[in-house]
């Protein structure tokens, strides 16, 4: 899968894994920050995001640290998801 | 005792904000589906949130509680609010095999969800209970409030009681033969002479206190009993009029909960037969469908009632009220056990 096709396949599981309303998948920018202001996520939300990771790409984050610096934005998130995604 | 203030209620009819009861909607595919508005007052980012029986017992409450003292206590009823949630919760669990759960199902799979969330929105720190005990769940609530003010006559509560329809309640109850198996129009449900009913669903909330001054309805009194015998329940009714209705007064209309199932008509009958041929008699499953709490969009429209709202036609069965309401019955039966008695009048 390349890069473009991941970026709107993982812009769909957010808006779909968050029941965001009124956002359309591609509504959300590459870089446009996930938490505060941006998206506006907040902390359940990012517990949502590492499950999400998970369950689609088979990655476990367990550092809280670490997951701070891979959901800044779709662009942090995609790049992590290629590098060491297992499904 | 106690009276009934604002009250507000999202149901499957015209209801919320404002109520236009004469227009009738009927069931699609067999379920009375309540019509949502569009939420304002929840926050966008708690909204996405809330699954549908937060959602409208949340959108029910928020505005009869705009403008008035934080009340001293939330005080609501379901048997089925957060089903839907736990079930996928309990289903991530076996999908997942035990593994990394979502916490949204887990924080909404619970039934107080509503009360919690209606709690949190308004930084209200005050008594906040959950009752669910079926159908009697807003039985309950109506007993826990007249407790409370009895207690603190001074105090304010905000009761209510919500139920939906979800894939998992519907299907349990649809295999258990509590839904009709033909379709059947608003008009066809009472004479269709077969088991069942149509699924409803619904939430009616309301502001309480001792106060007389401004009320909408005085709840006079409660009272529920379980049982399968409608000999029993006629003399149980009989006792409860006779132990409430002020002397000298009739009942002026029974609200009847009667549903379309032929195997509850004998209660249904044998409430007319006590209230006798004095008292009009309207329903209003038709309108709600069948749920557990569906005696809290009764209430609701008996408030209305006593305000001077008229009652609409298609829920006429038998005569129509005079002028001048002053007393309403309301006798439910929930699947041939749980009966129920309110009482409500002019304050």
């Amino acid at each position: 899968m390349d890069t473009a096709t991941l970026k709107l396949q993982l812009k769909q599981q957010i808006v779909e894994f968050l029941n965001l309303l009124n956002v359309k998948p591609e509504d959300i920018k590459d870089d446009e920050p996930l938490f505060g202001e941006g998206l506006g996520l907040d902390s359940i939300d990012s517990i949502e995001l590492i499950v999400l990771l998970n369950r689609e790409y088979g990655i476990v984050i367990e550092d809280p640290k670490e997951g701070r610096k891979i959901l800044v934005n779709v662009n942090t998130m995609v790049d992590y998801i290629e590098k060491h995604r297992t499904k | 005792m106690f009276y009934i203030h604002q009250h507000s209620c999202i149901s499957p009819q015209q209801t919320f904000p404002v109520s236009r009861i004469d227009e009738l909607s009927d069931a699609v595919d067999k379920k009375l589906q309540v019509i949502e508005p569009s939420y304002e007052q929840i926050p966008p980012g708690m909204l996405r949130r809330m699954g549908k029986a937060v959602r409208i017992g949340v959108g029910a409450a928020l505005p009869i509680l705009k403008g008035l003292p934080a009340p001293d206590g939330i005080i609501l009823g379901t048997a089925n609010a957060g089903k839907e949630d736990c079930v996928k919760f309990l289903n991530q669990i076996i999908e997942y095999n035990e593994g990394m759960l979502t916490p949204l199902n887990f924080v909404q799979g619970t039934p107080n969800a509503i009360a919690s969330q209606v709690g949190i929105l308004t930084k209200n720190h005050g008594y906040n209970i959950t009752h669910m005990h079926l159908g009697l769940a807003f039985e309950h609530v109506l007993t826990d409030a007249d407790m409370q003010i009895t207690e603190n006559p001074s105090g304010l509560f905000l009761i209510g009681a919500v139920d939906d329809i979800s894939v998992y309640n519907y299907y349990f109850e649809d295999k258990g033969g509590w839904y009709k198996k033909e379709t059947v129009t608003g008009k066809q449900l009472y004479d269709s002479g077969t088991d069942g009913s149509v699924a409803g669903e619904a939430a009616a909330m309301f502001m309480v206190n001792g106060n007389r001054t401004g009320a909408a309805a005085k709840l006079i009194a409660i009272n529920s009993l379980h049982h399968t015998d409608a000999e029993v329940m006629k003399k149980y009714l009989q006792q409860f009029i006779i132990n409430h209705l002020p002397h000298g007064e009739k009942i002026d209309l029974l609200l009847s909960g009667e549903n379309g199932d032929n195997r509850l008509r004998v209660f249904y009958d044998a409430a007319e037969e006590i209230t006798g041929r004095e008292t009009a008699i309207a329903r209003f499953k038709h309108m709600s469908g069948e749920f557990p709490t569906a005696t809290a969009m009764g209430l609701w429209l008996c408030c209305r009632f006593l305000q001077g709202d008229e009652i609409p036609g298609h829920m006429i069965k038998y005569s129509k009220p005079e002028k001048g309401l002053r007393n309403i019955l309301i006798y439910n039966n929930y699947k041939g056990i749980q009966h129920s008695f309110i009482l409500v009048a002019i304050p």
